[in-house]
């Protein structure tokens, strides 16, 4: 191969940088200027910061307690998603089932069909058929993490696959031949040779439940609203208060920013879906 | 529980190489390998699609949807069976 | 005692949960498409109205309106992420100082939720506070107001799903780039091939298989596409950004035609799939020919 200038390269690639990072560089000035300097000659640099918006969101009771739940639910549905996703997999993976390929398919399918198609079918779901007495599913912090399954248990199961096909099966029957019991194998055996699969999946499970919104502004209305619904709330109802849309942003984007640096090289493989194995 | 059922699934690292779940494929004259399920599908798709066309463009011109459903039937019947 | 008694059992809950969040709620809204149905009216019961709800949709000017954007923004979206995504691939193939560090920032924005994407873009894009309006008019005279010019908010979202989406695109053609093998580039060069056929005769057909994989996971996400759409433009102006999603959003809640919605969903639905399932056919078609 030819040599080439980095010069090139590094000018290159800091243009592209900046073009990706400046709009997230704007939403952090818009979030530290007060109201009245909104409207003034955009600055590109920032002078004198304005932390009032951080300070409002934060003291604000109602948005602190859609953080909670936003919290309570992307983790719990992360959870929820990897320990079933491991299981279904393991199944998937050292079971000799009739048709197990097309439910395997069939099971991603579930993640491909656009979720605005299922707002109205859930909604009335939830709102009349899964009931017990005065029980609703809907607008629950149990209800939404059942629903983001939908999306996220399909994902679980296809990045979990290949990790588990990946551990060689004679370790399971070397410790059957040695009279562990079929759960003491998948526990203490399977699960430890699975734990850097797992975490990445429990982490990209997290940060997809963390960022959902058309499902949430839906199926939710009061008692579980999430971050995300909060946001648009100061978009349709009260004429857009720029700032405080722009800090919730910054909330919403710091702990999915902190979780991205925790894996960021195994995250690109979960993005992709598996669209380049094999 | 058959001895046969509590064999593990030996392929079970080479999971891309899979021949489909549904081994009953066979060459007809579709362009593609099917089993009866995909074959299934595509009489569905065609159904709708042929449905939808005909409410579009056919019955307004007097002509009733059962004919087209009755179209739809035989083509399904003669892709699950040749396919 | 390795039954598959067992497997069932394992499998057991996530196919509930997938039976009654996916499965049944695809069961409903077929039943219910079939009727005629509006809580809030005078006569709040299901009406079985056969195929009533489907002659309508046909002749529905503005769902059509929707799938023709749809069909539209996914095009242009998708091929200009796929080009973009090339140059970028390739010239992360060659080493230079800081690579790692570039890499990483290019791959931010895929873990941004749509909805904060929407927001950004908002902030830049609105005419009163947007820095981009703005320095657009000052120093080229251009005058862009995304509430008022359809062009400029439909050109607005595609560029956004361009930043959001093209590091995607990038990564899994490094991925499929890195892994060629190098013996047939070296024999062309031997044997004389200019860089465009290579390009054509070697690089395209070898990276094929990674393209339609990220073409299949873009057309999927394109066509989903609602919340950064609703938070930019809301679907406007007029009905030029209402993709069909944002179509079932913004009319079926409000105007509480739960039969019609479900039809709406339906269609949506079925065209999905079928587009889905014409490109999975093109990408296993090739795989099952080696086998």
């Amino acid at each position: 191969m030819k040599k080439n200038n980095p010069i090139i390269a590094i000018v290159f690639w800091s243009l592209v940088s900046f073009l990706t990072l400046f709009p997230i560089y704007w939403l952090f000035v818009i979030s530290v200027k007060p109201a009245v300097q909104l409207f003034s000659t955009p600055d590109v640099i920032l002078s004198d910061p304005y932390w009032g918006n951080y300070a409002k969101v934060w003291g604000d009771r109602l948005l602190r307690s859609y953080m909670v739940n936003s919290l309570v639910i992307s983790t719990g549905n992360a959870l929820l998603c990897t320990i079933l996703g491991f299981f279904a997999c393991y199944a998937l993976s050292r079971f000799k089932m009739a048709g197990k390929e097309s439910l395997f398919f069939w099971t991603i399918t579930n993640r491909m069909a656009p979720p605005a198609v299922f707002l109205l079918p859930l909604f009335l779901l939830m709102t009349q058929v899964y009931a017990v007495g005065d029980f609703r599913l809907l607008d629950t912090r149990i209800g939404m993490i059942l629903v983001y399954c939908t999306f996220n248990l399909p994902f679980a199961i296809w990045t979990l696959r290949p990790t588990l096909d990946g551990i060689p099966k004679e370790l399971d029957e070397a410790a059957y031949v040695d009279g562990a019991s079929s759960w003491k194998v998948i526990t203490e055996i399977v699960f430890p040779l699975c734990r850097p699969g797992l975490a990445v999946t429990l982490i990209l499970t997290w940060v997809f439940a963390w960022n959902e919104y058309l499902l949430a502004a839906t199926l939710t209305n009061f008692n579980a609203r999430t971050l995300t619904t909060g946001l648009s709330e100061y978009v349709t109802t009260t004429g857009t208060e720029w700032g405080i849309m722009a800090t919730i942003s910054v909330f919403t984007l710091i702990p999915a920013l902190i979780v991205f640096g925790l894996v960021q090289k195994h995250i690109v493989a979960g993005l992709t879906f598996g669209a380049v194995k094999g | 529980m058959s001895n046969h059922d509590n064999t593990p699934l030996s392929s079970a690292h080479h999971e891309e190489e899979d021949t489909p779940a549904v081994s009953s494929s066979k060459a007809g004259f579709l362009p593609i390998e099917t089993n009866w399920f995909d074959r299934l599908f595509i009489s569905v798709v065609i159904w709708v699609a042929l449905s939808l066309l005909w409410f579009r463009f056919i019955e307004p011109m007097g002509l009733s949807i059962w004919i087209s459903n009755a179209i739809a039937l035989a083509l399904a019947v003669l892709i699950i069976s040749k396919g | 005692m390795q039954s598959n008694r067992l497997g069932w059992i394992l499998l057991a809950p996530t196919l509930a949960i997938l039976f009654f969040f996916g499965v049944l709620p695809f069961i409903y809204v077929v039943y219910v498409s079939f009727h005629q149905w509006n809580p809030f009216a005078a006569d709040p019961h299901m009406i079985f109205n056969g195929a009533d709800n489907f002659r309508k949709i046909v002749f529905d000017a503005e769902f059509l309106n929707s799938v023709g954007v749809t069909v539209l923004f996914v095009l242009f979206a998708v091929i200009s992420e796929l080009v973009v995504g090339y140059i970028l691939a390739q010239a992360f193939m060659k080493e230079f100082p800081g690579k790692a560090i570039f890499r990483t920032i290019h791959t931010l924005p895929l873990i941004m939720a749509p909805i904060i994407v929407g927001s950004v873009w908002k902030l830049m894009m609105t005419p009163s506070i947007g820095i981009i309006p703005h320095y657009l008019n000052e120093w080229f005279g251009i005058t862009v107001n995304i509430g008022t010019s359809p062009v400029a908010a439909f050109t607005t979202i595609i560029i956004m799903d361009i930043w959001h989406w093209t590091p995607l695109v990038t990564l899994t053609l490094i991925a499929a780039l890195v892994s060629l093998p190098p013996d047939p580039f070296e024999q062309a060069q031997i044997d004389g091939a200019n860089k465009r056929q290579i390009f054509f005769h070697i690089t395209v057909p070898m990276i094929a298989p990674a393209v339609v994989a990220t073409v299949f996971i873009r057309l999927m996400d394109a066509l989903r596409t609602v919340d950064e759409v609703w938070m930019l433009t809301g679907g406007g102006p007029g009905s030029a950004t209402r993709f069909v999603g944002v179509h079932i959003f913004k009319e079926v809640f409000p105007k509480t035609n739960y039969g019609y919605g479900s039809t709406i969903s339906v269609i949506v639905l079925y065209l999905t799939i079928v587009a889905c399932w014409l490109l999975y056919v093109t990408m296993l078609a090739p795989r099952n020919k080696k086998d």
